[in-house]
């Protein structure tokens, strides 16, 4: 079947995707970005979320023909051109990036949760990224980074 | 200097732009994809295997089995090949998942689909599930592939000491098979070109792993290359070459293109390896002083009916306190279930516990502050040996943890200490491990535009070498670290120890300052021999690297800058080697690191779930290259055993042996919403003694003693002592 979706900003349409597939599998296999990560592909560790109208979803548990006509955010829609995203900023600057795996799809998730709650309280953050598994476990770090970038968002505003 | 200082990581960037290319985000033209099919049971033979609607489905290129699998050359050696039996070579099963098809196809889809069709038939024979089944059947390995670990340790008469001792403690300890659950599965991909083959590979070392390989296809290892630059996490899981990345070059030879294997999440459980579970005795016997007389130390863990492999739990113990008399023993015991791995901190996370928690126990029986007995049994030198410590700072980061938790708090009555209906827990434990190096190869070319790039085949995992290494060079050139970069993750580059075992900052962060120092000081000999130097003639030792060039360290306006020397005498590169050689077993100091670390607990009383509220962790690792990752990575060593101690348990069904919850929805790994405060301390001594940079290794220190302390903390919190892991509410009910 044939998908128009926009992705980033971009329209899209991509030819010959099998009903059985995922998003994420068009994103990763077919639209060229990567950077969603496919590791548990049953909706358990949240490296894949990406934003589908607005809405965090683990894309591997979107069929694909569910993004018919909507709009995709992914972890390269983050960043304006050149300048990171708050978020990304953040976190460089807290050291909350290890391996990275987890990185795209718990950035996705925190970038949504500043934008609901501007200054979230450390048990809304935590409860709020319990679902994106980080096995190098930074989760220290990356609380630091959820406050780092919600204080500099508020600053700016 | 850069060394030390909290920068961020140099790939940052990258990673929170998806821009960082894994293992399975590199693409190549024609690349067709394998699913692998695992076997149904758990002991038993293929007694047949129908491929023929598979072959028929679409997008299908092959369906490999046992019966018309291309040969291996050769098996290469273990344990760096994790199991001793090639996949596919004949009918038997030995554990569920055991690989028993390669199903290859256009797209992973269709090659998921086709391994649906294959029909099995199954001789099925009877299993032995669980270690407890296989416990009397115990044994020690004749080999153990690992040479620096012995099976069995002795010093002194330590039965006789334990009988004579007037305090003693003889406890039981169990730890349960964890996963390592990295968050990338395992991928390789491999293309040949006429008997040259290309292989990435999510592995924790293209060196280590290359030569298995090319020994499996019976090439030579120069026609081998092997690219891994960024790894999603391993832990252990990739430090060994498992079944799949021997599958993937041969299905590519089969079907004549590139092959991608991606394994599944359910297979990272089962085909990567895990901790194995133990089953140890620890006996203790004591003065009345609490000054340690006699410690028998025991351990068994189950293997499988490949390979034998020791989860090395006892193998610490005769380093860490001053004991006259010691037994140590590892045993295997074999269950249907799959090869262990080697998963952070091998043998010593699972011995830490059974040992510390036994400490723990006679500081109870003694009525002594469980700190204090470590005190008064405080190797001041290697027990074993008798060699001097190349650097210990343990009874300062003794003082430093307990001063920062407020230990001196503890009303030592278990269950003295409530908030409501919280019962609140106090515990601390010990942690050591053995400082291991390997030969480790860098150049550091300098070049004409003022920058350095690192060459060396390091894999970044995600514990900061790209970053701390870059420091090392930029303070050996006296450079910005920004003019660095690193060129890594490639077997075609000088070979870097691998990324596991502790071994990155120490050897391969070593060869990367001795190949600095080398072009610094072929830039200096450059520089004094030029005429139209102003160093020109000045004694090399005079002259020292300063922001981006030379100068003479008495008059630091003499000098010129690397660019401008390099570029006046048409040179592109000036090349730098550094090749780091450990002094091995005639080294003058006995290596290790050390930690301790302190836990509070509380539990409800109603709902006795254990959460750690707080922790705080010191330790002893020599210099700290990057203050920023090297607290994110041992915050995270600590999380990850924190998991070991409160949920992680990879349980065997009872019956077949198969692990019954291969899903992370099933196996429970901690999340951002379990963890309380964690804390830590770094009690610094540049430990040149151990190597030229004096940094020892941090990423699996960090991992050793955590569940003891839990254990401890829960028995004061409760009253309850609990000698197995997990620590679940059952357990305290």
């Amino acid at each position: 079947m044939r998908l128009n979706f926009t992705v980033n900003g971009r329209a899209e349409t991509v030819d010959d995707v099998w009903e059985g597939e995922s998003l994420l599998y068009v994103l990763r296999e077919r639209a060229g970005l990567p950077g969603s990560k496919n590791a548990c592909e049953q909706g358990e560790c949240g490296s894949c979320t990406v934003y589908l109208d607005g809405v965090p979803v683990c894309a591997c548990l979107v069929a694909a023909g569910q993004a018919e006509g909507r709009e995709v955010r992914t972890v390269e829609g983050l960043a304006d051109g050149d300048r990171l995203d708050p978020i990304q900023q953040a976190f460089v600057d807290a050291g909350a990036v290890q391996c990275g795996f987890c990185t795209p799809g718990l950035l996705v998730q925190a970038h949504d949760l500043i934008e609901r709650v501007p200054r979230p309280s450390d048990p809304e953050i935590r409860e709020a990224l319990a679902g994106n598994l980080c096995r190098c476990t930074g989760y220290e770090k990356i609380l630091d980074a959820v406050r780092l970038a919600a204080e500099r968002k508020a600053g700016a505003r | 200097m850069a060394i030390g200082k909290a920068i961020s990581r140099v790939e940052a960037g990258d990673k929170v732009t998806g821009a960082a290319r894994y293992t399975e985000d590199v693409r190549v033209a024609e690349t067709a994809h394998a699913v692998l099919l695992g076997s149904a049971i758990s002991a038993g033979r293929v007694r047949g295997i129908d491929t023929r609607r598979a072959e028929r489905a679409p997008g299908v290129l092959a369906v490999i089995t046992h019966l018309n699998r291309p040969d291996f050359a050769a098996v290469p050696p273990t344990p760096y090949t994790a199991e001793g039996r090639m996949p596919l070579v004949d009918d038997r099963i030995h554990y569920a998942g055991q690989y028993i098809a390669v199903v290859v196809a256009e797209t992973r889809e269709q090659a998921e689909h086709a391994a649906t069709l294959v029909v099995v038939d199954y001789h099925r024979t009877s299993p032995v599930p669980t270690l407890d089944a296989a416990l009397s059947q115990a044994y020690i390995p004749r080999e153990n592939g690992l040479a620096r670990v012995p099976s069995e340790y002795r010093r002194g008469n330590a039965e006789a000491a334990l009988a004579a001792a007037p305090v003693r403690v003889e406890e039981e300890y169990r730890t349960a098979a964890l996963s390592h659950a990295p968050i990338e599965p395992s991928s390789t991909l491999a293309y040949w070109e006429g008997d040259r083959l290309t292989i990435y590979d999510s592995t924790q070392s293209v060196h280590m792993h290359r030569p298995l390989v090319a020994i499996a296809f019976g090439v030579p290892e120069d026609r081998v290359r092997m690219y891994c630059s960024l790894v999603g996490g391993g832990f252990g899981n990739k430090s060994y070459s498992w079944p799949h990345v021997f599958l993937a070059p041969m299905a590519a030879r089969v079907v004549r293109r590139p092959v991608r294997v991606t394994i599944s999440r359910k297979q990272v459980f089962t085909g990567t390896g895990h901790m194995a579970a133990t089953v140890q005795t620890v006996r203790l016997g004591a003065d009345q002083d609490g000054r340690l007389r006699a410690l028998i130390h025991d351990s068994v863990n189950q293997t499988s009916f490949i390979d034998d492999r020791q989860e090395t739990a006892s193998a610490i113990t005769p380093y860490v306190y001053a004991v006259p008399d010691l037994y140590a023993r590892i045993r295997v015991t074999k269950v249907n279930t799959g090869t262990g791995g080697a998963m952070r901190t091998p043998g010593d996370s699972a011995g830490a516990f059974a040992l510390e928690s036994a400490l723990d126990e006679l500081a109870h029986r003694l009525g002594m502050d469980p700190l204090e007995l470590r005190r008064r049994n405080h190797a001041d030198v290697d027990p074993v040996s008798g060699r001097p410590w190349s650097g210990k700072q343990l009874l300062a980061c003794y003082d430093q943890a307990a001063e920062r938790f407020g230990w001196d708090r503890r009303n030592p009555e278990p269950g003295s200490a409530r908030d409501g209906d919280d019962l609140i827990g106090y515990g601390m434990a010990g942690g050591q491990r053995t400082e291991h190096q390997r030969p480790a190869q860098a150049t550091v070319d300098l070049t004409d535009d003022g920058t350095a790039v690192i060459r060396s085949s390091m894999v970044e995992i995600g514990g900061g070498g790209l970053t701390t290494l870059s420091q090392i060079a930029a303070d050996g050139l006296g450079l910005p670290t920004a003019a660095v970069t690193f060129q890594h993750g490639d077997s075609a580059l000088p070979a870097a120890a691998p990324t596991f075992g502790s071994m990155t900052s120490g050897s391969t962060g070593s060869a990367v300052k001795l190949a600095a120092a080398d072009a610094l000081r072929a830039a200096i000999d450059l520089a004094v021999g030029d005429r139209r130097s102003p160093l020109h003639g000045a004694d090399p030792d005079d002259v020292v690297a300063h922001e981006g060039g030379l100068r003479l360290r008495d008059r630091p306006g003499d000098g010129e800058s690397y660019r401008a020397l390099l570029r006046r005498n048409r040179i592109n590169t000036l090349r730098g080697d550094g090749d780091f050689q450990p002094e091995g077993e005639d080294a003058e100091h006995a290596m290790a690191t050390f930690g301790v670390h302190f836990t509070e607990v509380r539990i409800n009383r109603y709902l006795p779930r254990v959460r750690v509220v707080r922790h705080v962790a010191a330790f002893s690792i020599g210099r700290v290259l990057n203050a920023k990752t090297a607290r994110n990575q041992a915050q995270g060593g600590i999380i990850m055993r924190l998991g070991a101690a409160l949920m992680e348990n990879q349980r065997p069904d009872p019956v077949s042996g198969r692990f019954i919850s291969p899903a992370l929805t099933d196996y429970h790994v901690p999340v951002n919403a379990d963890i309380g405060e964690i804390d830590v301390i770094f009690v610094e001594e540049p430990d040149t003694n151990a190597n030229p940079l004096g940094a020892r290794g941090l990423g699996e220190i960090c991992a050793v003693g955590i569940c003891a302390s839990v254990a401890n903390a829960v028995h004061h919190a409760t009253g309850k002592r609990v000698r197995s892991l997990p620590i679940t509410p059952d357990k305290l009910l």
